[in-house]
């Protein structure tokens, strides 16, 4: 059992700048929670803080209830996997896997057992009298996973794991860990600016921004109801449409372009009449045979999806996702509709839902 | 499921035989110490074509010593055999430097003395028998180990098969 709490988290730094604001968060026994947000957002340094890398200005950090916050790093029963796998070169995997146990000076042949059992798990059996350097990157990473693994740790913690790695071997390396988490049943903290692998990975995701958490949620309650414009524009790939509309009469009126609205969605809006309000549409969400002209100047085949890039109205510019092959040409007109909106709330930023205000 | 022994000599298959290893390193140690040793006594005696021999064999022991170090690491079988020689010269080498130059007197500003005094002498055949103690039991302990994994390999194949 391990259930972590993060109470009322600040990270403040020597020189006074402050990393992390008010980080809350109670993460079941068996749950991967995956801290998400771009470069500088306080996603490391909290999984750091918890780790026990760094101090915790203020707040409390409970493991299955006991008040962990001041402990040192090697008393917490947690385990970290590093982006640049932390290896010690002159050892072979056997001895690099087994090094943390040998320091706890446990009995050869206990450490000898879970060492193979780990390895078992990973696949890197055949591995283990090899040096890292004779290990493609997915193998150096898997042996970091079990070099954690060996130590049963209470919760496994893992900074951007597989930023080293190229396109192919993330995907792979990113479902041996989903099969990993659910063979384990461990408690899991990920963090990550790949918003893939927090889709593809997380039970709960938590997406930061300049050190204040945005919207803790499932993935689809971060794609679906994203809390603001920030979520909404972080989460989906392509990034969301925005924007700038106002509100009159059961019409968005944009910037040469207007808007018709379903009951439901003017009834989400009936307090933001004559209001400006920011509209979000994610390319997906975007369908050919629509009533708004969009004139193209770029057309991306994917293979199953094309992305589609133009302008309507006043020069606005819009990424529509399409469904199969197309061939628009730098200067078609293309005719678009909108099938799912979101909006948002112009001077909060944040999403206007049904029952606001 | 494997009982103590056989994880025991499951471990060797990836871990490196330091016992081995380390007491050939001793031997390299107290070999050392014996050569430094032989320029306490009175060196009109060590002044003689032995001088070069004894630096040169010196040089070469500690080459093939360290060799075999590396080789017994590995669990190699055949380096048992290198450890036995060198510790059959590491015995020989008393009865040809020490042993003759406890016996024999030098004249050292009008005075007889032993080349080798008796402290000199015990020291020096502590270092050689304990350099060459170092190497046998090192070459018995790999033999034994090797031959073990070898064995559990086999059988290791064996089920595989």
């Amino acid at each position: 059992m391990a259930q972590l709490s993060l109470q009322h988290i600040d990270k403040i730094y020597d020189n006074n700048v402050q990393a992390v604001y008010d980080f809350n968060i109670d993460i079941a026994d068996g749950e991967l929670i995956v801290l998400v947000g771009p470069s500088g957002c306080g996603k490391s340094t909290t999984l750091r803080m918890v780790a026990g890398l760094e101090d915790i200005s203020n707040g409390h950090l409970l493991l299955d209830g006991k008040d962990i916050t001041r402990a040192a790093a090697k008393d917490r029963d947690m385990a970290m996997v590093f982006q640049n796998y932390a290896l010690y070169g002159h050892m072979t995997i056997y001895e690099n896997m087994a090094f943390s146990l040998m320091l706890r000076k446990e009995d050869p042949n206990v450490i000898h057992k879970k060492v193979l059992a780990a390895a078992d798990i990973l696949g890197l059996t055949t591995q283990l009298n090899k040096k890292p350097s004779q290990l493609s990157g997915g193998q150096r990473q898997r042996v970091a996973m079990g070099r954690s693994i060996v130590r049963n740790p209470k919760v496994f913690l893992f900074d951007e794991p597989l930023s080293n790695l190229d396109a192919k071997l993330r995907g792979a390396t990113r479902r041996e860990i989903l099969l990993l988490h659910k063979r384990l049943n461990a408690t899991m903290m990920y963090v990550t600016h790949d918003q893939t692998e927090a889709l593809t990975l997380a039970d709960r995701i938590v997406c930061m921004s300049m050190g204040h958490v945005q919207q803790i949620g499932t993935p689809l309650e971060l794609y679906d109801s994203p809390n603001n414009t920030f979520v909404a524009g972080f989460i989906g790939l392509p990034p969301m449409n925005f924007f700038d509309v106002n509100f009159e009469n059961g019409v968005l009126h944009g910037k040469g372009f207007d808007v018709q609205l379903s009951d439901e969605e003017k009834a989400t809006l009936a307090s933001y009449n004559r209001k400006a309000i920011t509209l979000g549409v994610r390319p997906e969400d975007i369908v050919e045979g629509g009533d708004l002209p969009v004139k193209v100047f770029s057309n991306e085949n994917l293979g199953m999806n094309t992305l589609v890039h133009g302008h309507m109205g006043d020069n606005i510019r819009v990424t529509a996702k399409l469904r199969g092959w197309t061939d628009y040409k730098n200067g078609d007109t293309v005719k678009l509709g909108f099938k799912r909106k979101h909006f948002f709330d112009k001077e909060t930023t944040n999403a206007i839902r049904k029952g606001d205000r | 499921m494997m009982n103590d022994q056989s994880v025991r000599l499951d471990r060797m298959r990836f871990t490196k035989n330091t016992t081995s290893s380390r007491l050939v390193l001793l031997a390299i140690v107290l070999d050392a110490l014996y050569f430094v040793s032989l320029y306490r006594i009175n060196l009109d005696y060590y002044y003689n074509m032995m001088m070069g021999a004894s630096i040169l064999y010196n040089l070469v022991f500690m080459l093939a010593a360290f060799l075999a170090s590396e080789g017994v690491k590995n669990y190699k079988q055949s380096f048992s055999g290198v450890l036995c020689v060198l510790g059959v010269i590491q015995i020989a080498r008393i009865f040809i430097l020490p042993v003759p130059a406890h016996q024999t007197t030098v004249t050292v500003g009008g005075a007889e003395l032993l080349a080798m005094n008796n402290g000199q002498f015990t020291c020096a055949v502590i270092y050689l028998v304990g350099s060459a103690a170092c190497l046998f039991i090192a070459a018995v302990v790999n033999f034994t180990k090797s031959r073990a994994l070898k064995a559990h390999i086999a059988g290791l194949e064996g089920q595989k098969a």
